[in-house]
């Protein structure tokens, strides 16, 4: 009988996972494949998370450190499972370090990819250097001074694109990210503290800020920060003579078309399946959902559940999700997936 | 080829030269008219922060484009065109060409407030409709409303001599706002004063009438009064 369980990815559910297996007093092993822990928050550069406002670096860093300082975690960065044999209860991991590791059951955390705005080319993205994405924003909040990437001047405007790789069935991109809305409220009232004569605006088909998102990011952006939102899906950003960015669309409520001027356009992406989940569901041999997210067993009394027994997943493998809920489902699906133990 | 739809295109974005040269091409004759773009090319953003400070338009922002005002609207009941929430978007993104070509009916909302009852954001769409108003007036854009003329009629006097005349207030109201001096009602009115009323009391109101005196030891009342409002209104409008 083994007392391991192997939790794959060290993002936000996997580091939740491994901490909630540790507590629960068995033993994880984190196979995390890139050098550091911490998952999109870090390897992406996050500011202010949504909706704690704590920096992505403290609150991400902290549950870092709790895995790497716990003895009942065995951490391998740089590292990918490579072959899964046995079944549940007695799996054998080959890891590409050589390692193999005996666990009795898997959690997958393996997240997402961000969507690559260079999909969406009528957007700008990698034509004009003041298009940005929603990442490449909050490093800029992080740096602590907003301006164009261009030549360095502060923006009299910025746009904020939303449902850029979501809700588009151009791109095959059939789901709402989630998390967008609230990401790209959020960024708004950011850009506004740190340049407060920076007018922002946010083009939105609908707004998602769901729960208590609502007033805490949605209300409090256009209340406090007079963020202005308008009711455009964009066509096509262009550069006008002058260098500066124009937004062209149709003004849904005014049913005219929109050639509007800004210093810089931010690009809300959405969250892709992981783009190793193919790799994935053949390593573990789990099925994928339709549109590559990690698929769901049956899921009111098989909670965590895969298509394969003794194989658990959560959080934004899943599907979009939020850096708090992917927590609660990590520590769900890690304690799950040690009830496994308990029974062989 | 003219253009054969006209009727179909807003009549102020027919363009028609009797002599028109384009790139040196001389396209007089049937070629003459073009039809400017319905692009809008720019946002006026400092445009809500006027709106927001007049009495009533101060929680523009906020609106979220629900159209309960609209939907709950008395006016709107009447008339389509009458759109609350569509000029509270124009306001926030400063769309003043659309929002005047609606000058002629936006004050016409009867301040009803169902709006204001209703809306989920506490937007306040009457005062905005009120704010709207006031602006288009001191901006020359809409005539003063009747009401505001007798206003000024009124305070102008109060300023002067600390007192009104009532007969001479009504004489400029009408008179300013292109109306008959002898409405029936006035001249009835004055029938039955000739009829009913004590000799004495005629005489001094039409002593008073002549004469415009002062409020006793008025003195510089109405100078302070006119510099505190002057002040005031500065404050707000910068």
């Amino acid at each position: 009988m083994s007392d391991t369980v192997l939790v794959v990815g060290g993002g936000p559910a996997g580091l939740s996972a491994a901490a909630g297996i540790s507590a629960a007093g068995f033993k994880a092993v984190l196979v995390e494949k890139e050098d550091r822990l911490g998952g999109a928050p870090i390897l992406s550069g996050y500011a202010k998370l949504v909706p704690s406002g704590e920096w992505a670096k403290d609150a991400i860093g902290r549950m870092v450190e709790q895995v790497e300082g716990d003895a009942n975690i065995q951490v391998h960065k740089s590292t990918k499972v490579t072959k899964l044999d046995g079944d549940a209860g007695n799996f054998t991991a080959t890891l590409s370090n050589g390692d193999t590791v005996q666990v009795g059951s898997v959690v997958l955390a393996t997240g997402f990819t961000h969507f690559d705005s260079i999909n969406k080319p009528e957007w700008g993205f990698g034509t004009f250097p003041d298009v940005l994405t929603t990442t490449q924003m909050e490093q800029m909040v992080g740096s602590g001074k907003i301006t164009c990437p261009s030549d360095g001047r502060v923006p009299e405007r910025v746009a904020i694109l939303l449902c850029v790789g979501s809700r588009d069935r151009q791109i095959g991109r059939e789901w709402c990210s989630k998390i967008c809305c609230t990401v790209s409220a959020n960024l708004a009232m950011e850009i506004k503290e740190l340049s407060p004569e920076t007018e922002v605006f946010i083009y939105y088909m609908d707004i998602r800020t769901f729960g208590l998102y609502e007033d805490k990011f949605y209300w409090k952006s256009q209340e406090e920060f007079k963020v202005k939102y308008v009711k455009a899906r964009i066509a096509e950003v262009t550069a006008s003579d002058d260098g500066r960015l124009l937004v062209k669309g149709e003004d849904t409520l005014v049913k005219r078309p929109i050639v509007i001027p800004f210093d810089i356009v931010v690009h809300a992406i959405g969250m892709d399946p992981n783009e190793d989940n193919p790799e994935i569901a053949e390593t573990f041999g789990v099925g994928l959902e339709k549109h590559g997210y990690i698929d769901k067993a049956e899921t009111y009394t098989n909670t965590c559940g895969t298509t394969r027994k003794g194989i658990y997943s959560c959080g934004a493998a899943y599907g979009p999700e939020t850096i708090d809920d992917s927590i609660a489902q990590g520590k769900a699906a890690g304690l799950r997936a040690v009830a496994d133990l308990s029974r062989a | 080829m003219a253009i054969h739809e006209k009727s179909l295109i807003e009549a102020e974005r027919l363009k028609t030269a009797d002599h028109l040269v384009i790139d040196g091409v001389d396209v007089s004759g049937h070629w003459n008219t073009m039809i400017t773009p319905r692009t809008l090319c720019d946002y006026d953003e400092h445009f809500e922060k006027t709106i927001q400070k007049y009495g009533g338009g101060e929680n523009v922002h906020r609106c979220w484009q629900c159209g309960s005002c609209t939907n709950s609207c008395t006016m709107y009941a009447q008339n389509v065109n009458f759109n609350p929430r569509y000029w509270i978007y124009l306001t926030r993104l400063g769309l003043k060409d659309e929002l005047l070509k609606d000058k002629d009916i936006i004050w016409q909302c009867v301040s009803c407030n169902r709006c204001t009852h209703i809306c989920p954001r506490d937007v306040r769409p009457e005062g905005v409709m009120k704010a709207l108003a006031h602006w288009m007036e001191e901006e020359g854009i809409t005539e003063k409303s009747p009401a505001t003329v007798f206003d000024e009629e009124f305070w102008d006097q109060i300023a002067e001599r600390g007192r009104i005349e009532d007969s001479e207030v009504l004489k400029n109201f009408f008179q300013k706002t292109g109306q008959e001096l002898t409405q029936d009602w006035l001249v009835e009115m004055i029938k039955r004063m000739l009829k009913h009323l004590p000799f004495k009391h005629l005489f001094r109101s039409g002593k008073n009438a002549v004469m415009h005196p002062r409020t006793q030891s008025w003195g510089r009342t109405g100078e302070v009064l006119k510099q505190y409002v002057q002040e005031q209104k500065e404050a707000i409008h910068g």
